[in-house]
């Protein structure tokens, strides 16, 4: 499995940029998400994010199965802010019948609140969809100098690319353990949740013995390879801002101090309602 | 040897692991000549390993540990001198092509050592090709490691250590993850490489016969020691010697040094097959050489065996109860079976095509093939962790598709390559107690059934030991004795003597055998055909995802064409019968060398 192959499926503009530029962007629209509250603003913010993976050409499968995902995380985000976040709007949209004990007349459901949930869901997916146009339409090798170049330990960056050779290995020891268990006779359809569960923590055994094993396999191995950790190494794979990545990153930079701007000057970006 | 010859110099050499309480090397005092390929062999525990490790420094320097003596590989001393300059010196492959492999490319592998020494870009460029063309993978330079054949895995491997243009090649096993093609595609590389760029190598190895063929000098270890060194036509001649430290001699030293036993004159004992060929040649006049005939043989696989009823249980003085053996609904028919089986990978790999074969209660089976051959394919179908695109697979009548994996995992058992990865437990006995309990089944009767495989695997007094501290042929013992205690009427054994050297491997298939005396079936998956006379009765060979050839063992090993489809080559002592049967036209259609000497007889004067 190779890095872009995660998530994206062919080359696209976004394949042709530096990392850093891809950083830029990725760290400008999580600055944009934390700093407005707007339920408006975050659904623009959304929209443009969901229009940037497509033009990364990230596989739709992968933005639903996150969206699937999610949905009970954004359901008690809408119940919890809806009932109980009061301090952003009073407007009831329902209020739990007089006769219910305990909660009824003073349960309500808020016109506000709810907006405040909804601004938080379509925060946390626009942070979820920061991620993949720049991290999967990013070549493992483009990375590892888009990091040093900034400046991040060698080491480090190794420690990134190694870690995503060896997890389709340790997903491989996984299944073939877990097949192992089921040919000792286990019939794990049949049994209860907590006995699943003592047979599950089983696996840790092997596996965490085996990735010991591997891992200093891998360790001699590095070392027989020359491998110190030093930066004083030269780099096969190189990388260099052309002008469309200076572009990029300028409009990322002009955005993100108009928003700074627009903020303090007007309050652009607070939390409002039409009506409020 | 002068000293300016030797690239190698290993002066009083003793180590010891931090934490181990003897020594892994022992006086070691070696000195390896510019341009030699040296072969090192010994059992496991020797030292060979850590003698590689010696080499570019990591012993002692990742380990840590007491080293004593003086280690100089290149001019440089490996204490003095950090393992990362070392490095640039002398390359080392090891034994698992996937721990070694660290990058996500072809083209990164080679460059990540040479950018680790700092090589600049431009050189990087021009070794790569040249690299890539020494071990035959020019054009793969995009793949992903993960996309390339265990073969090519230990070529890439050793590519990425040639691409630094080592002085020294150190390869510890480097073949024995791989089928008999990669193996030969790895030797053949490493033979030319030495002999065409002058590259000094240490080639650690439990082919006899490959390293007859290819080594200048070879070492024996055991023990932490050094015990011999020199030519393979002394060391790999000397049958006794390679027996009393359970290495496998060539398979034509043993014949010779069985004739000698009884009284051929030898000039000396060959160890491959052309000096075989060419000592016959002229020992020839005084020998008469009989036909061979299978109906005397001692070994199963003799002759087409009748199936089904052959074997009952606690037959042969087996140490197993016969309640082992399931009450089977009948007996001419198949145990289990594949009728016209296929099956294609959801990416469109047809893995099998069409696969019919019968397996009868009571038979030993070996299933051979090349890698890809659908072997696991295979046997994954018959425990249902796969099913049948196509066709299908009964068990005792019925079709395995109405049995859960856990169903038919209590009666067929299966033993892993690795048991390390079917290990849950800490203890001998609560491992082989572990699916019991999740059985459902009365304390009692998991405690019978724990003493009774223990009993039988010969693991009773190690009930209270953690299974990882014993050594991985016993591991192998207590994963099969845990299979064991379900009772199965079918034993699968994968890939089972790979990575073990010839002591642990004979264990472990000495267990299958007992198992199959005491009426169990038995499967075993292999491709080291060497070890398997004696043992299996008929042979499967697979190629391509269908069955090539299903006949009694004799047949397949005498059927070269056939195993060559699927990239096998007969044992050395088949091919040297079959050189003597072309040339004196007996038929000598033998499995062992033993067999063969029973043919060769000193002519008696006048005859």
């Amino acid at each position: 499995m190779s890095w872009r192959s995660f998530g994206s499926a062919a080359d696209s503009t976004f394949t042709r940029l530096d990392f850093r530029t891809k950083l830029a962007v990725m760290l400008t629209a999580t600055a944009l998400a934390f700093f407005w509250e707007s339920p408006a603003l975050m659904g623009g913010l959304f929209i443009v994010m969901v229009l940037l993976n497509l033009v990364a050409r990230i596989r739709l499968t992968y933005m639903t199965r996150v969206l699937v995902l999610m949905l009970p995380f954004y359901a008690i985000l809408l119940v919890t802010h809806g009932f109980f976040n009061t301090s952003v709007g009073h407007t009831a949209l329902w209020t739990a019948p007089q006769g219910w004990p305990l909660i009824g007349g003073a349960l309500e459901l808020t016109r506000e609140g709810l907006a405040y949930g909804v601004m938080v869901a379509l925060r946390t997916l626009v942070l979820i969809l920061v991620t993949p146009p720049t991290m999967f339409t990013t070549d493992l090798n483009a990375l590892i100098v888009g990091l040093v170049r900034l400046r991040v330990p060698y080491r480090i960056a190794f420690a990134f690319s190694a870690t995503w050779r060896f997890i389709p290995l340790l997903f491989g020891e996984i299944r073939s353990i877990s097949e192992a268990q089921r040919l000792r006779g286990l019939a794990l359809e049949r049994m209860s949740l907590w006995k699943r569960i003592s047979v599950y923590s089983r696996i840790a055994v092997p596996l965490i013995l085996g990735a010991l094993t591997r891992s200093q396999q891998v360790e001699v191995a590095l070392a027989a390879k020359a491998f110190s950790g030093s930066p004083e190494r030269t780099y096969l794979h190189q990388t260099a801002l052309h002008a469309s990545d200076w572009a990029l990153m300028a409009v990322c930079l002009c955005a993100l101090l108009l928003a700074v701007w627009l903020r303090v000057s007007m309050g652009f970006g607070r939390f409002t309602l039409p009506g409020l | 040897m002068s000293d300016s010859d030797a690239i190698i110099h290993i002066e009083n050499l003793s180590y010891q692991y931090p934490g181990s309480s003897r020594l892994a090397l022992r006086d070691i005092n070696l000195q390896v000549r510019r341009g030699e390929l040296l072969g090192i062999v010994g059992p496991t525990g020797a030292g060979k390993t850590t003698l590689c490790l010696a080499l570019n420094g990591i012993v002692p320097q990742f380990y840590g540990g007491r080293f004593f003596g003086r280690a100089q590989v290149a001019g440089l001393d490996t204490i003095e001198t950090a393992t990362h300059v070392l490095a640039r010196h002398v390359a080392m492959v090891f034994e698992d092509p996937e721990t070694q492999l660290v990058t996500n490319s072809v083209l990164d592998e080679l460059a990540f050592p040479l950018e680790n020494t700092s090589i600049a870009r431009e050189e990087i460029m021009r070794r790569i090709p040249w690299a890539l063309q020494a071990v035959r993978l020019d054009g793969k330079e995009a793949k992903h490691p993960s996309e390339l054949s265990g073969g090519e895995k230990q070529r890439l491997a050793i590519a990425a250590a040639l691409a630094t243009q080592p002085k020294v090649l150190v390869l510890d096993e480097p073949t024995s993850q791989l089928d008999p093609v990669g193996s030969q595609e790895v030797f053949s590389t490493v033979r030319e490489l030495n002999a065409r760029l002058g590259i000094t190598v240490v080639l650690v190895s439990h082919a006899s016969e490959e390293l007859a063929e290819f080594a200048d000098r070879v070492a024996l270890l055991a023990g932490g020691e050094l015990v011999a060194v020199g030519p393979p036509s002394r060391v790999l001649a000397d049958v006794s010697l390679l027996g009393r430290y359970a290495i496998r001699p060539p398979h034509v030293a043993t014949l010779f040094g069985t004739l000698a036993a009884q009284g051929v004159k030898l000039a000396r004992t060959p160890v491959t097959l052309q000096q075989a060929s060419d000592d016959l040649a002229v020992m020839r006049p005084r020998l008469c050489i009989g036909a061979f005939d299978p109906r005397a043989a001692n070994h199963p696989g003799t002759v087409e065996q009748p199936q089904a009823e052959t074997k009952t249980a606690g037959a042969r003085g087996s140490r197993l109860p016969s309640r082992h053996v399931h009450a089977l609904s009948s007996a001419p028919r198949p145990l289990l079976s594949a009728h016209e089986a296929s099956y294609a990978y959801p990416d469109g790999t047809q893995a099998l095509q069409r696969v019919s074969l019968d397996v009868h209660a009571g038979e030993y089976v070996m299933i051979c093939g090349q890698n890809g051959a659908g072997k696991t394919t295979l046997v994954k179908q018959f425990l249902h962790l796969l099913e049948p695109t196509a066709g299908e697979i009964n068990f005792d009548g019925a079709d395995v598709r109405g049995m859960t994996v856990s169903q038919i995992a209590q009666r067929i058992g299966f033993v892993s390559q690795n048991p390390d990865n079917q290990i849950f437990t800490s203890s001998v006995e609560g491992e082989v107690a572990f699916a019991l309990h999740h059985l459902g089944m009365a304390p009692r009767e998991v405690e019978a059934r724990v003493e009774e495989s223990l009993a039988a695997m010969g693991l009773s007094a190690h009930k209270k030991t953690h299974p990882l501290a014993l050594p991985k042929g016993d591991r192998a013992r207590v994963v099969t004795a845990a299979v064991l205690a379900m009772h199965p009427d079918i034993l699968i054994f994968d890939e089972p003597t790979t990575g073990q050297d010839y002591a642990g491997a004979m264990r472990i298939l000495d267990v299958s055998r007992e198992l199959h005396r005491a009426g169990k079936t038995v499967i075993v998956v292999t491709h080291h055909l060497y070890l398997m006379p004696g043992f299996a009765e008929r042979a499967v060979v697979m190629g391509k995802g269908t069955v090539l050839l299903d006949a009694p063992l004799r047949q397949v090993y005498h059927s070269s064409k056939i195993l060559r489809q699927t990239s096998l080559a007969p044992p050395q002592i088949v091919q040297f019968a079959q050189r003597i049967q072309a040339a004196e036209g007996v038929p000598l259609p033998i499995l062992t060398p033993e067999e063969l000497a029973g043919c060769i007889h000193v002519r008696e004067k006048g005859t």
